[in-house]
């Protein structure tokens, strides 16, 4: 009985657990790049259910009657990479990725990579991030441009003023769901994976936005409400079970 | 409670950055007609720390440059720039100012002012019985005297390392910054200065239509968050109510 307890309660916690991401991922309707957090649950163990055998035969005998579920919870965190769609913005450095390359940027803690295409020059005249994360070229070393017309090709060649000034080297990974971990703002930390399949072409003027469906998020939203609202009447049906067995097996 | 309270976080976050969205949009949408004026964008970012979910912030509202269209008025004192560069313009406090909005008048000095009566700094005068006045592409200002035209000075324009770390001050006009770098002065029609186009005027670069969508967007985005707050609220209140009186 306590088993069923718990497993109802896992529910409430792994729903709570969903809102959390739905939140994070509504939060982020707005945020060029931006890729959603999937919110799968996964089972959690199995056990098996045994009745012990009439009092009549041997004692020390069990009978297996199967399998009982334990409840459920959230898997480790994955990230829905699908290409978001492209707005244009015709501002010269804001850039899309149109297939499965990743921007290389140099940030405090190391090289991380990122989809968002929002770059801008600082006083330097280097090229960085809305948070002032450096982009790196095909040589891992930042990029800074001088004064001028700033056009980039679909190769991720950079010119000022019809001269070349950098090219950048977009990342691809095998499988980024396995390789990529969310790390701070709109960045992935990579362990390994890249490949050197077609990373896809850069379009300038345009950003990618973020990958959320707001109709799949609101249906997702109320299907954890109904979820969550049959757990806990489940906590509470399992709470008045105990209850009974309590007062009533106690009764003589 | 911790993680109920990390999701109503992310929810009221979500709906801040909105707010303030919206504000940048409706500054934009009200500066549709100041000439000269340079829309800006909210730049939305994901907030996560120590891979701790926040929702999003507003990282920075970036201005944009693009040029804005041209607009014939007639005015001999009018002049667009149709390129990079801005207007120097000496403000009452001592401290240079710059500015895109080429609507010019002369005071009663003979002086050319703003709309709002600060200064053009220039190299030349104009002589009390002018009867019309011209500015050139390349910047010389040309006076007409007697059917005469005549050249009486030149304006130079400012351009600056990275426009964008420029500071506005307010009345479409910008100051000088650490991020923006040294204004560099020079003659129009060359280098990334742009031209003067004398008797026009550059309307503000901001899209109407990509305003109201993002307006659109940004209160439906809102409306979601508010739901998902109100949700929130509501698997709070039945865990609370878990256990029946």
């Amino acid at each position: 009985m306590i088993k069923g307890f718990y497993a109802a309660a896992s529910a409430m916690i792994a729903r709570l657990n969903q809102q959390k991401y739905l939140s994070h991922n509504i939060a982020n309707l707005n945020t060029p790049g931006f890729k959603g957090v999937l919110t799968s649950l996964e089972e959690y163990l199995r056990v098996s259910a045994v009745q012990p055998q009439a009092a009549a035969q041997s004692s020390s005998r069990l009978e297996l009657l199967g399998e009982l579920g334990l409840g459920v919870e959230t898997t480790l965190e994955l990230t829905d990479f699908s290409q978001g769609t492209l707005k244009s913005t015709g501002q010269p450095l804001d850039l899309a990725v149109e297939g499965e390359g990743f921007f290389r940027v140099e940030t405090p803690a190391g090289e991380r990579f990122t989809r968002d295409g929002r770059f801008m020059v600082n006083a330097e005249g280097e090229v960085v991030t809305v948070d002032g994360h450096y982009l790196l070229d095909q040589n891992n070393q930042r990029i800074t441009l001088e004064e001028g017309e700033i056009r980039v090709d679909h190769r991720g060649e950079i010119f000022v003023d019809g001269a070349s000034q950098a090219v950048l080297e977009l990342a691809v990974f095998e499988d980024p769901e396995e390789s990529l971990v969310r790390d701070q703002a709109n960045l992935f930390e990579a362990s390994g994976g890249l490949s050197d399949q077609e990373p896809g072409s850069i379009q300038q003027g345009y950003l990618e936005m973020s990958n959320i469906d707001p109709a799949e998020v609101m249906t997702e939203m109320a299907k954890v409400a109904r979820t969550y609202e049959a757990a806990q009447k489940m906590v509470q049906s399992q709470d008045e079970l105990l209850g009974k067995a309590i007062s009533s097996l106690g009764r003589f | 409670m911790g993680s109920l309270h990390q999701i109503f976080h992310i929810n009221r976050g979500g709906m801040l950055s909105l707010l303030q969205g919206l504000d940048a949009v409706s500054h934009n949408l009200a500066n549709l007609n100041t000439v000269g004026f340079k829309g800006s964008r909210s730049n939305f970012q994901e907030m996560l720390t120590h891979q701790l979910h926040g929702g999003s912030q507003i990282r920075s509202t970036q201005r944009l440059h693009s040029q804005g269209r041209l607009r014939e008025t007639g005015n001999g004192l009018d002049a667009a720039i149709f390129g990079e560069g801005y207007y120097v313009i000496q403000l009452p406090d001592g401290r240079t100012g710059y500015t895109r909005d080429g609507q010019f008048f002369l005071n009663s000095e003979q002086q050319i002012v703003t709309s709002d009566g600060n200064r053009l700094e220039w190299q030349g005068t104009i002589p009390a019985d002018a009867e019309d006045v011209h500015i050139n592409p390349d910047g010389t200002v040309m006076v007409k005297q007697a059917e005469i035209w005549s050249q009486a000075g030149t304006i130079q324009l400012a351009v600056f390392p990275n426009p964008q770390g420029l500071i506005a001050h307010g009345r479409n006009l910008y100051l000088e910054s650490e991020v923006s770098g040294e204004a560099q002065l020079g003659s129009p029609n060359v280098g990334p200065y742009g031209q003067l186009i004398g008797g026009s005027v550059e309307e503000a670069n901001v899209d109407i239509a990509e305003e109201m969508s993002s307006l659109i967007t940004m209160q439906r985005s809102f409306e979601m968050s508010l739901r998902s707050f109100q949700q929130t609220d509501r698997m709070m209140s039945q865990i609370i109510n878990v256990r029946r009186a």
